[in-house]
């Protein structure tokens, strides 16, 4: 079980990271674009070698349409996606100083009532985002310049928001385990 | 209870939360969906709020360059560039007394041009160079001390992650911010140098000494750190010059050292798995605290407490800089005690708008006066020879001009307001780059800086005591840095103004 959700958090980091990636190449080809679009128009070529400029202008050298809906609706995505991986390896960062001195079994609990509201409030997001999925899509409301539906957007980032809700059960259900059976592994999951 | 009463309350409520080991992203969430319940009287705006909001504060264009540079930061270590950096200014430094802790220092000014997380930086070097410093017989504690301060150095100089949050909040514009950190930033590493050649004059046994390295090997090791340079240039440099917007310098920046370090043989596909995980859980951790806080200003405005709080301050007649250095203070206690994102996160949205509302004179009218009369001349104005003379008298005086004068010289957007908006500016950027460097002060300040834990943790053999005895004398130049911006702004100011 535990294999499987740790498995099923890196995939989908794997998957953010992909995205991102992605993201980066089309960022990066949109501004080279956009300079060569600006070199090809500048007088000195248009004068130089004024056919090749116009052929390559009609192929649509340019900056890429819409780059910046793109990255909007993919970057939400990439975030979602690595959320799930930030739950079960517990990287959130917290304040330890007045804790560090609790007894262990003080501190069991008090992580046992951190993960479960943790839980409680990354279902209430992904509940949540799923109702504003499904408004989006009532309204059929599009992005300005690609038009393509917004929910497609909201709904790829539903899946990460999904999985780290899963997730996060997941993590208080071992701890709820943690209390019951008295027994503490203070720490990362992984 | 009335909203201001609830609003005042969510802070012990919400600092409570965090000392309880509550996630700080996590703490905010809650008390901002239980202050907006408990404001609005019932679930019904929280949670349509929700529909959205989760969705559209990941979606920022402005905040994607967040993850872009984390991912280079690990592109850049995968390049070897860390490793490029700690040789040749270890090549240039080593042989000098203290030499090799300089050389870290400098290597981390380094990678903090092309990385903008100092506990990456701190992470990168400290792996980089630790080994290094102890083999030549460096202290443990002096090494770690060393390493964690230079770590700092990530988030000073620019790009960096905290300033790029900084700037959303206070909608001011990244670039001048980052330009605005450059010279605090390399204040910082000659401080920490400067440290590291007094340290070694109060504890001989301190340092080691290395054998000079010939110049001819110095300049191949020189050539190897061309990577970071051309990075940082592009990334930075075009930023400012307006080639791209800051998010897709980042993303030009993150390609081309990823490009880089495929080309040497670094980034595999078990590598680049490992930069994803990096990559994903910081940013998953930080984007947390970054809804946390949206939630939880969203509560705080609706209940007007940065309004009445910046009312209040100004009503008081404190006077602007006891203001400022008050809340440097409280930096400063926080700061040893949170991470540096999370402070900006909460403080900025209830201290911007009380910085803002006093008053610093940055600039004075007459001042404006006279930078526009110069571009104006420089752009080839013609004005009367005997109104010429009176302006130039009026400047030299420091008097404002008449109406006239700037008429004739058809100068525009010269309105008290337009003046307003250049103080704002200037404010912002200062009190940014302060708050920058007292928040990093708390990454080094025992018992809980980050930093230390971090570098510590990479050193079995040195006990944490002896880490936090020799970085007191790094705390000592940070706050002597602090005091010499303070009193001069123009350090900061110099390349925006």
């Amino acid at each position: 079980m535990h294999r499987f959700v740790l498995t099923l958090s890196q995939r989908m980091a794997w998957a953010g990271g992909a995205m991102l990636c992605l993201l980066i190449s089309v960022t990066a080809l949109s501004v080279l674009g956009r300079g060569m679009n600006g070199a090809l128009q500048s007088e000195t070529v248009q004068q130089a070698m004024p056919q090749l400029a116009a052929w390559l202008l009609s192929l649509g050298i340019g900056p890429v349409l819409g780059d910046y809906e793109l990255v909007e609706a993919g970057i939400a995505f990439s975030i979602f996606a690595f959320l799930p991986l930030c739950q079960i390896t517990g990287s959130h960062a917290d304040v330890d100083l007045f804790t560090a001195r609790w007894s262990p079994r003080a501190n069991r609990w008090r992580q046992m009532i951190t993960d479960i509201a943790f839980a409680v409030v990354l279902v209430l997001i992904a509940a949540q985002l799923a109702a504003g999925t499904a408004s989006k899509m009532k309204t059929g409301q599009t992005t300005f310049l690609i038009q393509f539906p917004l929910w497609w957007a909201y709904a790829l980032s539903l899946s990460g928001a999904a999985v780290a809700a899963l997730v996060s059960l997941y993590v208080a259900a071992l701890r709820v385990g943690e209390v019951m059976q008295g027994r503490s592994p203070d720490g990362p999951l992984s | 209870m009335s909203d201001l009463a609830i609003g005042i309350l969510s802070f012990p409520a919400l600092l409570g939360l965090i000392f309880l080991r509550v996630p700080i992203g996590l703490a905010m969430f809650v008390t901002g969906l239980v202050g907006l319940f408990l404001v609005t009287g019932d679930t019904i705006v929280p949670f349509a709020r929700l529909k959205s909001e989760s969705f559209t504060t990941f979606s920022s264009y402005s905040l994607s360059i967040i993850p872009m540079f984390l991912l280079m930061g690990q592109f850049a270590t995968l390049g070897g560039m860390s490793q490029a950096l700690f040789q040749a200014a270890a090549g240039f430094l080593g042989h000098r007394r203290g030499g090799m802790a300089m050389a870290a220092v400098g290597a981390c000014a380094g990678f903090g041009a092309i990385c903008g997380s100092s506990l990456a930086a701190a992470a990168t070097m400290g792996r980089v160079a630790l080994p290094e410093l102890r083999r030549y017989g460096y202290a443990g504690g002096f090494s770690t001390a060393t390493l964690a301060a230079g770590g700092t150095l990530g988030i000073l100089i620019p790009p960096s992650v905290v300033l790029v949050i900084y700037a959303i909040l206070t909608e001011q514009n990244i670039a001048k911010l980052f330009l605005a950190a450059v010279i605090p930033g390399v204040l910082a590493a000659f401080g920490y140098m400067a440290v590291i050649a007094v340290y070694v004059r109060l504890f001989p046994d301190a340092a080691g000494i290395r054998a000079r390295v010939p110049w001819g090997e110095r300049a191949v090791l020189l050539l190897r750190v061309w990577p970071v340079l051309a990075v940082f240039l592009l990334v930075v440099g075009g930023i400012y010059r307006g080639w791209f917007t800051p998010t897709e310098g980042a993303a030009v920046g993150a390609l081309g050292t990823g490009i880089i370090a495929w080309a040497k043989g670094g980034l595999g596909w078990a590598t680049l798995g490992e930069s994803f995980r990096a990559t994903g859980t910081s940013t998953a951790m930080i984007f947390f605290i970054v809804l946390g806080a949206a939630f939880y200003n969203g509560f705080l405005a609706l209940t007007q407490v940065p309004q009445e709080l910046a009312l209040w301050v100004t009503t008081q007649g404190f006077s602007p800089l006891a203001v400022l250095v008050v809340v440097l203070v409280i930096y400063l206690i926080l700061g040893c005690m949170m991470d540096s994102l999370s402070m900006i996160l909460l403080t900025i949205p209830i201290f911007w708008p009380v910085i803002q509302e006093l008053d610093f004179a940055m600039v004075t009218m007459a001042e404006l006066h006279a930078t526009r009369v110069a571009q104006a001349l420089a752009n080839g104005a013609v004005v009367p020879p005997d109104m010429l003379a009176q302006i130039q008298a009026a400047l030299a005086e420091g008097t404002e001009l008449t109406r006239d004068q700037l008429r004739a010289l058809d100068i525009r957007g010269v309105s008290a307001g337009a003046l307003a908006r250049i103080n704002t500016e200037q404010v912002a950027i200062w009190f940014g780059i302060l708050v920058l460097i007292v928040v990093e002060v708390g990454l080094i300040t025992p018992p809980v800086g980050m930093n230390l834990f971090i570098i510590n943790a990479m050193d079995r053999d040195t006990p944490i005591s002896e880490t936090y005895r020799a970085v007191l004398f790094f705390v000592l130049s940070d706050l002597l840095r602090v005091a010499l911006l303070l009193a001069f702004p123009i350090i900061t100011l110099f390349f925006v103004s």
